[in-house]
C-alpha cells in the first residue's frame, strides 16, 4: 500500500516531464492559465504536483509539526498572488521562494522555542531516529539542506529537484555530493569507513 | 559512494544512501487536500486596457466623424465660388428661387443643364469646427495728399528725435555717436 502510494506520488512528480505532456509547453503553464481564467479547481493539480517540494523546503527550515500548516499557507498565498507570476514556467521556483520566505517569517514571529537541556538530551534513545538525522541536516549549510531533504525525505531524484526548484542540475549534483559528504562526517560514518 | 545512485537512483544501489532514504522517508509528505477557506478571495489582475481602449476608440471615432463632416462641406463651398466671382458663399433665395427643387428641376434641365448648382447651406451638424479669429479693422486707405502729409510729419518727428538725442548726449558728456554705424566697411 505504501509502495503503491509512493509509486503514485512518483508518477505524479514525474508526470510533468513525460514526453506525452511536454510537447509544447510545461503542464504548469496551462494550469496557471486556467486558474487565472477562473478555474480555481485546477489549482488543486498544481498543489498535488508541488506540495512535496514545498514540504521539503519547509522541512529543511522549520519544526516538523509546523510544516503541514505552513504548506497550506504557502499554497493559499500562491493562489492569492498567482496573478503576479509573470512567467508561468517558473511556477516551481516561484513557490519555492514563497516557501523559503514563509519559513523566515516563521522565525521572525514571537514564537517560543524550547532549548535542548542536558536532561532532555540524556533521555534520547541511543539509535539514530529520523528526526535526529533531520536535525543534523538542518545544521548543514543552507545550500545543502534543501537538496538533501528533497532527495532523502521527499525521495525526489536530482533531475526532479532541479526541475522543481529551478536550480541547475549541476548545482543540485554538487549540493547532493557535498551535502552527503558533510552529513556523513556529522554522523560519524566517515570515521567508520576504512 | 555511488554518485549515480545518489543522483537519479540508477546503477548499483548504495546501502548508506538507501539507509538514509528509508530512515528519512518516514518524514515524507503525506498528501492532504488543500483547504481553501470559504471567505478566501483571489486577487484578480487589474486590467486597465479594455476601458482605455474603449475610451480611445470612442474619442477617435468622434474626432474622425467631426473632421469628415467638416471637410466634406468645405469643397462644395469652394467649388461654388470660383476665384474672380463675387458670389456670396451663402446664396440668398430670390423670388424666382422660392420654388422647391422638384419644381425647378425641369426649368434648369431645359436652360442650362451643365451649370453648377448654387451653394445652398444645409443645416450643419458639426462636432468640431475651426473659426478664424477676427482680425483687427484695417485703417482706411489714404489719399495721395494725405500720404504726403503723413510723410512730412514722420520726417519732422524723426528730425526732432535725432536733435533731442544729440542734445541729451552733449549734456551727459558722451561723444556723439556715429550716425553711420552698423554698416559694413567698404574695401
Amino acid at each position: 500500500m505504501i509502495e503503491a502510494q509512493a509509486t503514485a506520488d512518483m508518477m505524479l512528480m514525474t508526470e510533468g516531464f513525460s514526453p506525452a505532456q511536454s510537447s509544447d509547453e510545461p503542464i504548469e503553464v496551462g494550469l496557471v492559465r486556467d486558474v487565472l481564467a477562473g478555474e480555481h479547481d485546477r489549482f488543486a493539480r498544481l498543489y498535488e504536483m508541488y506540495a512535496p517540494m514545498v514540504h521539503g523546503v519547509l522541512l529543511a527550515r522549520v519544526p516538523r509539526d509546523e510544516v503541514g500548516d505552513l504548506v497550506q499557507d504557502v499554497f493559499l498565498h500562491a493562489l492569492r498572488k498567482l496573478h503576479t507570476l509573470r512567467n508561468a514556467t517558473a511556477f516551481g521556483p516561484w513557490i519555492a521562494m514563497i516557501a523559503r520566505n514563509r519559513a523566515m517569517d516563521f522565525y521572525r514571529g514571537s514564537r517560543e522555542t524550547v532549548e535542548l537541556t542536558e536532561q532532555v538530551a540524556v533521555q534520547k534513545p541511543p539509535s539514530r531516529t529520523a528526526s535526529e538525522v533531520l536535525g543534523m541536516i538542518r545544521e548543514l549549510p543552507e545550500a545543502y539542506r534543501e537538496t538533501l531533504v528533497l532527495r532523502f525525505v521527499e525521495q525526489m531524484t536530482g533531475p526532479e529537484i532541479a526541475a522543481r526548484t529551478g536550480l541547475t542540475p549541476a548545482s543540485v549534483r554538487v549540493n547532493l555530493h557535498r551535502g552527503v559528504k558533510l552529513l556523513r562526517q556529522r554522523m560519524g560514518v566517515l570515521e567508520a569507513q576504512p | 559512494m555511488n554518485d549515480k545512485y545518489l543522483w537519479d537512483r540508477s546503477g548499483e544501489p548504495d546501502p548508506e544512501i538507501q539507509q538514509l532514504e528509508e530512515l528519512l522517508g518516514t518524514l515524507r509528505y503525506e498528501p492532504q487536500p488543500l483547504e481553501i477557506p470559504a471567505h478566501f478571495q483571489i486577487t484578480r489582475r487589474r486590467s486597465f486596457y479594455p476601458p482605455l481602449a474603449i475610451a480611445a476608440s470612442l474619442l477617435f471615432f468622434a474626432v474622425a466623424i467631426g473632421l469628415w463632416i467638416n471637410f466634406s462641406r468645405r469643397p462644395t463651398a469652394v467649388a461654388s465660388n470660383p476665384p474672380g466671382t463675387q458670389q456670396p458663399a451663402i446664396a440668398v433665395p430670390t423670388a424666382t428661387q422660392t420654388s422647391t427643387p422638384s419644381q425647378r428641376r425641369p426649368e434648369n434641365a431645359a436652360n442650362a443643364p451643365a451649370t453648377p448648382k448654387p451653394f445652398t447651406p444645409r443645416p450643419r451638424l458639426v462636432l468640431a469646427s475651426y473659426k478664424q479669429p477676427k482680425l483687427s479693422a484695417r485703417p482706411p486707405k489714404l489719399t495721395p495728399e494725405e500720404l504726403a502729409l503723413k510723410e512730412q510729419v514722420l520726417l519732422a518727428l524723426r528730425l526732432t528725435s535725432t536733435k533731442l538725442n544729440v542734445a541729451q548726449r552733449s549734456v551727459q558728456g558722451a561723444p556723439v555717436s556715429n550716425t553711420i554705424r552698423n554698416q559694413h566697411k567698404i574695401g
